[in-house]
């Protein structure tokens, strides 16, 4: 092979450089100001709420064998088709965990999904849901986080190749991807339908495995959950509308009976594809949100 | 016998020996059948949990017969995953072979929560052991069952 000359090259270079500097430019990180934070006393018992209506526990729960195995420490395993992630510890540890977050960095990593040093969190993290829920509710989220016992825990590096480059990556994605306007559940509909819509749409990010992604791997809101392949590679996640006239449930109540038991009471469509711990968490929240979750998923066609 | 009586005779008794291991390759395709004993059990859980949540009285008889009924489908299910029997339109998990042991021990679980569950007479005791026996179809199901469409 002939060497190119160094006209040549120099052409590459600059090349090279100047996409460089377009792909830092377009990855940059885009955090929220402090001044978005409003003053207020934060409610834990409402970001308990959250924290069950979000299922944060299903993916951060402690790695196996851990000493409290009920906190949220994070490290098991979540497998995902470009690599394997091990969830960040929610617990107030300042070392491992949430402990030295201030408000608006955990604000920034749910709405905006980034990290407190601004490296961009992998969608795998679904702040796309996240960024739909309301500034008081993210609040009260991190004030019940912060409520709980610290745990030390120190995980592995996520296995993506290439993971920096990826992970600076992800801002491309984040410009289209974000692009789209937050969830919004509109002002029409009965108050606990539109509570349900929230729970579902924002804390609760039901779409990431019940809507279908594009290519691109953003929610196809034509297709807003009607199921699809299962984002762990194997068997499918069931659609969620319909739920009536397929007679999956008879009604609000039967569905909400369901949500709370699960398959202790017999609904053996709750409990494959991970979504028995989902099922788990819901049944932690007010019988008044189960239901509104039901009232909304039965609205859907 | 002439050459046309013996050819039929031998085709005659060919395509019965043929149609006859069709049949029972499709009968005793054992995917096919745990699929249905399950079916049975699912279909068991229907008055078991009206009693759980009181839209039916409490009836030790029928708690008895309907919880039998899900412990010898069970025993009959458990028997039908041999080596090799998933894929397909099979829910079965892989995860059943890799891990036997794990599988064959959640089964056992849930045979005697189905036991329990029969020899249940009190009513204050009944939804415990209902929940108990459904607990324990969730805890298998969640590891060793694919979801469906």
């Amino acid at each position: 092979m002939r060497l190119p000359s160094r006209r040549t090259a120099a052409a590459i270079a600059s090349v090279l450089a100047v996409a460089a500097v377009v792909f830092w430019r377009l990855t940059e990180p885009d955090p929220l100001p402090a001044s978005a934070i409003p003053a207020r006393t934060a409610d834990i018992a409402n970001g308990e709420v959250l924290y069950h209506a979000g299922s944060c526990f299903a993916c951060h729960k402690a790695a196996k064998g851990a000493a409290n195995p009920q906190l949220p420490s994070g490290g098991t395993p979540f497998k995902t088709p470009i690599g394997v992630f091990y969830p960040q510890n929610l617990t107030p540890d300042p070392e491992t965990g949430l402990g030295l977050w201030s408000e608006v960095a955990f604000v920034t990593a749910m709405a905006r999904g980034l990290a407190p040093d601004g490296r961009h969190y992998f969608p795998a993290f679904p702040y796309m849901a996240y960024r739909a829920m309301r500034m008081t509710d993210l609040l009260d989220l991190r004030a019940y986080v912060m409520s709980l016992p610290p745990v030390k825990a120190v995980h592995p590096p996520h296995t993506v190749p290439l993971l920096g480059l990826a992970r600076r990556g992800v801002g491309l994605w984040k410009r289209i991807a974000l692009a789209r306007p937050p969830f919004n559940p509109g002002s029409d509909g009965s108050d606990a339908w539109k509570r349900g819509a929230y729970l579902v749409n924002a804390p609760g990010h039901c779409g990431e495995c019940h809507t279908p992604k594009s290519w691109l791997m953003i929610e196809d809101l034509g297709r807003h959950l009607v199921g699809g392949p299962h984002p762990g590679g194997e068997g499918k996640v069931p659609s969620l509308r319909g739920l009536v006239t397929r007679e999956k449930y008879e009604d609000a109540s039967n569905l909400t009976l369901a949500l709370q038991n699960g398959e202790e009471l017999g609904y053996e469509d709750l409990s494959s594809g991970g979504m028995a711990a989902i099922q788990e968490n819901l049944a932690k929240l007010p019988e008044s949100d189960v239901r509104a979750i039901a009232e909304y998923l039965l609205s859907l066609k | 016998m002439s050459l046309t009586k013996r050819t039929l005779a031998y085709g005659a008794g060919l395509s019965f020996v043929v149609a006859g291991a069709w049949g029972a390759a499709f009968a005793s395709d054992p995917a096919h059948q745990r699929h249905e004993a399950m079916e049975t059990v699912q279909e068991s859980f229907k008055p078991l949990r009206a009693i759980a949540v009181k839209e039916t009285p409490f009836d030790a008889a029928v708690v008895k017969k309907t919880a039998t009924t899900i412990l010898e489908k069970l025993k009959e299910a458990h028997g039908l995953f041999p080596e090799g029997s998933g894929g397909g339109d099979s829910r079965a998990k892989a995860e059943i072979w890799s891990d036997r042991a794990g599988f064959d021990k959640a089964m056992k679980d849930a045979q005697a929560a189905a036991e329990a569950t029969a020899v249940t007479a009190a009513e204050a005791d009944y939804v415990a052991a209902m929940k108990a026996l459904g607990g324990s179809c969730k805890a298998c199901h969640d590891k060793y069952r694919l979801p469906k469409q």
